[in-house]
């Protein structure tokens, strides 16, 4: 048998055996390589309580060469892109290594969940959202886990308030932003697609509000 | 025969390849070989017996065996003074690509870093028994003994079950897949196939992260052929021993005693091996400033040029130089072996060594042709269009394409108003609405001179460019040309009584063609950017000389054949030759001896020159 085939099987049975580390690889056709894995976020992370699915393609020199693996549920944070669910992660390019496999390589993935690594961005907008104000960060990541990974959403007191359990996406939540400033902007007659656009690409969030004025915000919207 | 006519004397080379070609007729057919091999490979191969003319370079061309005998000799001298063996000699000095003098400095400091970082021997844990590693105890006992461990010599693949190993420090901490050593006996399962036949055989390095053979095969021929890597580390995750060159041979090439597995894998992992090869001299010539590897397809060939190693001597030489192949893709055998008839169409590997590009720009410097490759990269089609369809904005010399209306302009940018006409103020025309007669108004004389000095560069930049590009194309086409002549050949042979040897002048002379084109070419480049003045005027001397003479013989060449003619067409093709060939040699030496003068001055800044003291076109 193909060695490639014979290693993916063992490595798809391994993981429907291992009951106690929650990852799981199923099969998305009739190949058995193209696969989605799933495990789920993280205790003690923005990411908690969610289910994280992830689309995974075996290459022809498996294991030889690195596994390609991308998020297929939208996640915020650093190190993934927040359009593609493509992922900046040194086992997936240099650092692979043929004793690693699917099972481990999610692992890896779930543990950067844990551990952004915001000087190594793949997403360079989420990483400075994750430097300017963490804590605006970790809500925003709590909301995306809450509506595309199932999550439980913001516990307790903490967090806006104001996005608890609203059924229509709060588009202003999803980009990490104050409603109070969106709304500042809006009232001057802008779209609030528009203003949302602008000041999520000015990084328009905590000690950063200070910085920006007014006028250069309106110049950006008016571009 | 055509015993009769003359050619100068003083062009010896040529003179001497026709009175031998004609003799090599009556003798034996091997003769001709030698003799054109030699009269060809004097221009640009450097046998100590040749003179050397002021535009060439002194260089050898190395095959891949030469470097690697290079090589051998680092090694070897490494071997020598650290007491290591071969293979360890290599690893560290790719490790510190090919600089001995660092290597060795560094050893001396810390053998023991420098084998770890080059990924010699494993790191040792921080245990209690190791020494506390600094300087001063960098030549104690037991540090020294850590730095001659002779891994190599244990490392030739050694299966789990080759028996114990001597006691070892322990290694770096072991993946937990691998199977725990003391229960040896259980059987051995491959952690990367998870094959457990018992006919498997599983290797390691002297990490003892075991992998079946079949997998180490296929990880280091994926390494080697996908991703060009020569420093292949062990597969065991974040382990950074490098596997050894005995290693990798003994995948790929299967010893005569063992059994031969299937004959297409085979094949495969000798051109492996052979890659892997190539991969190691690349590496080593890509460490060497005074080697450079010759850039056409499928050569393996290295040229060594110390002449043009540093970058300051690229601004007084051009270093073009040739591996010694000609052709694309033909062996080495085949090219060599057949130095007639496949002449024409296999071209010399010629290239420059100071710079990317890959052909002959001679008489003009590396750092010049790569300026004016990039301005007719970025220039030349819109500079084009711009002339023909637009006047820049009097006040602020935008670009203005007048795409219908009235002759009023008002520029978008500045708001100024102007006529399209005289390009003068349009305030001027006061109540002369929408038609100008006005010529000599101040304003619009000097308007229409800053056009017209805008206009100026332009045309100049075009003139130079339009040339350029005719030589270029007329050197593209060169290859028709052959093909044509070589028909002539043929038909001359028949409709007169020449032999094929006497008919190879019409060669010779299409080559002669298409070298002088491509220095042509380049003199137009080198003209657009040389400040004005007595030393310009005498290189465009030189330079319409050459034009002249090869547009001669250009005509000359295209001439129908007709029997009765051959003996005098063949007389003033000889001699159009020759004259070609010193119009050529001029220009370059000429050219060359002023680089090294330093006679040449631009009319813009280039890297490696003086600044230009004014700018003049």
């Amino acid at each position: 048998m193909d060695a490639r085939l014979r290693r993916v099987n063992k490595e798809i049975a391994d993981c429907k055996n291992d009951k106690t580390s929650n990852i799981k690889i199923d099969l998305i056709d009739d190949s058995p390589f193209h696969l989605k894995g799933s495990f789920p976020g993280p205790e003690g992370t923005p990411y908690q309580g969610g289910t994280f699915e992830v689309d995974i393609v075996i290459p022809e020199s498996y294991p030889f060469q690195p596994v390609k693996m991308k998020f297929i549920t939208k996640v915020y944070h650093p190190n993934i892109s927040s359009a593609s669910g493509a992922i900046c992660l040194d086992i997936l390019k240099d650092a692979w290594s043929p004793v690693l496999t699917l099972k481990s390589t999610l692992i890896s993935l779930q543990s950067l969940l844990c551990s952004p690594e915001p000087n190594d961005p793949q997403d360079a907008e989420v990483a400075k959202h994750y430097t300017t104000s963490k804590s605006s960060f970790d809500d925003t990541a709590v909301y995306w886990t809450q509506i595309y990974a199932g999550g439980p959403g913001p516990q307790g007191k903490k967090g806006k308030g104001t996005t608890m359990g609203k059924e229509p996406r709060d588009e202003i939540a999803i980009a990490g932003l104050e409603r109070a400033h969106v709304e500042q902007f809006e009232a001057l007659g802008f779209e609030r697609s528009k203003v949302i656009d602008v000041l999520r690409r000015l990084n328009y969030r905590g000690p950063n509000v200070a910085k920006l004025s007014e006028d250069r915000v309106v110049e950006e919207l008016l571009k | 025969m055509s015993s009769d006519y003359e050619i100068s004397d003083d062009d010896e080379n040529y003179y001497d390849y026709d009175e031998d070609m004609i003799d090599g007729t009556q003798d034996e057919e091997e003769e001709d070989g030698d003799m054109y091999m030699d009269t060809y490979g004097d221009d640009f191969k450097v046998a100590p017996k040749n003179k050397r003319k002021p535009y060439e370079i002194e260089y050898e061309s190395l095959s891949q065996a030469a470097v690697e005998k290079l090589m051998q000799e680092d090694v070897e001298h490494i071997c020598g003074i650290f007491g290591v063996d071969g293979s360890t000699a290599a690893l560290l000095l790719r490790h510190m690509s090919w600089n001995k003098e660092r290597l060795i400095e560094k050893y001396m400091d810390n053998p023991s870093k420098v084998l770890v970082d080059a990924g010699v021997t494993v790191k040792e844990p921080s245990s209690p028994s190791a020494p506390v590693r600094s300087h001063s105890s960098s030549n104690s006992n037991s540090n020294a003994n850590n730095g001659r461990r002779p891994t190599r010599s244990t490392s030739k693949l050694i299966g789990l079950a080759s028996g114990s190993k001597s006691p070892k420090i322990p290694t770096v901490s072991p993946p937990a897949l691998r199977p725990s050593k003391p229960t040896r006996p259980t059987p051995f399962v491959c952690p990367i196939c998870f094959d457990d036949s018992p006919d498997l055989k599983p290797l390691s390095l002297d990490c003892e992260h075991s992998f079946c053979s079949g997998c180490w095969t296929a990880y280091v021929s994926s390494k080697i052929n996908d991703e060009a890597e020569h420093c292949i580390r062990c597969m065991a995750e974040g382990c950074a021993l490098v596997t050894p060159d005995p290693f990798i041979r003994a995948l790929l090439l299967v010893e005569p005693t063992e059994p031969v597995g299937e004959p297409s894998l085979q094949k495969e992992n000798v051109a492996t091996w052979a890659r892997f090869q190539e991969l190691l001299v690349r590496h080593f010539v890509a460490s060497n400033p005074n080697l450079k590897y010759c850039p056409y397809p499928s050569c393996t060939n290295t040229v060594s040029c110390p002449g043009a190693a540093s970058k300051a001597s690229l601004a007084t030489v051009v270093p073009i130089v040739s591996c010694g192949r000609r052709g694309f893709g033909i062996t080495e055998e085949m090219s060599q072996s057949q130095p007639v008839g496949m002449g024409l169409a296999a071209k010399e590997h010629k290239f420059c060594f100071g710079c990317p590009i890959e052909s002959d720009h001679r008489p003009v410097v590396c750092n010049v042709a790569k300026m004016w490759l990039k301005k007719c990269r970025d220039d030349s089609e819109t500079a084009n269009w711009i002339k023909s369809n637009t006047k820049e904005c009097p006040q602020c010399q935008s670009t203005i394409e007048k795409n219908g209306g009235c002759n009023h302009m008002t520029c978008k940018k500045c708001k100024h108003d102007f006529c399209w006409v005289c390009m003068g103020p349009w305030a001027e025309h006061g109540t002369a609405w929408y038609s100008c007669n006005r010529f000599d108004e101040k304003g619009s004389v000097e308007a229409r001179d800053a056009q017209s000095r805008s206009r100026a560069s332009l045309e100049r930049y075009l003139h130079y460019y339009n040339r350029w590009a005719n030589h270029e194309q007329s050197a593209k086409l060169s290859v028709e040309l052959y093909t044509k002549t070589e028909k002539k050949m043929e038909d001359m042979q028949i409709t007169s009584a020449l032999t094929w040897i006497e008919v190879q002048f019409m060669k010779k002379a299409v080559e002669e063609v298409e070298k002088c084109r491509t220095t042509l070419k380049w003199t137009y480049a080198m003209a657009y950017y040389l400040a004005r003045g007595n030393e310009k005027e005498l290189f465009e001397d030189n330079q319409r000389d050459l034009e002249k003479a090869v547009e001669d013989l250009s005509e000359l060449l295209e001439q129908p054949i007709e029997a009765e003619n051959i003996p005098t067409l063949r007389q003033k093709v000889t001699d159009k030759t020759v004259y070609v060939q010193k119009r050529n040699d001029i220009v370059l030496e000429d050219t060359a001896m002023g680089f090294l003068e330093g006679r040449w001055k631009w009319n813009v800044a280039v890297e490696g020159f003086d600044e230009p003291e004014k700018v003049e076109f």
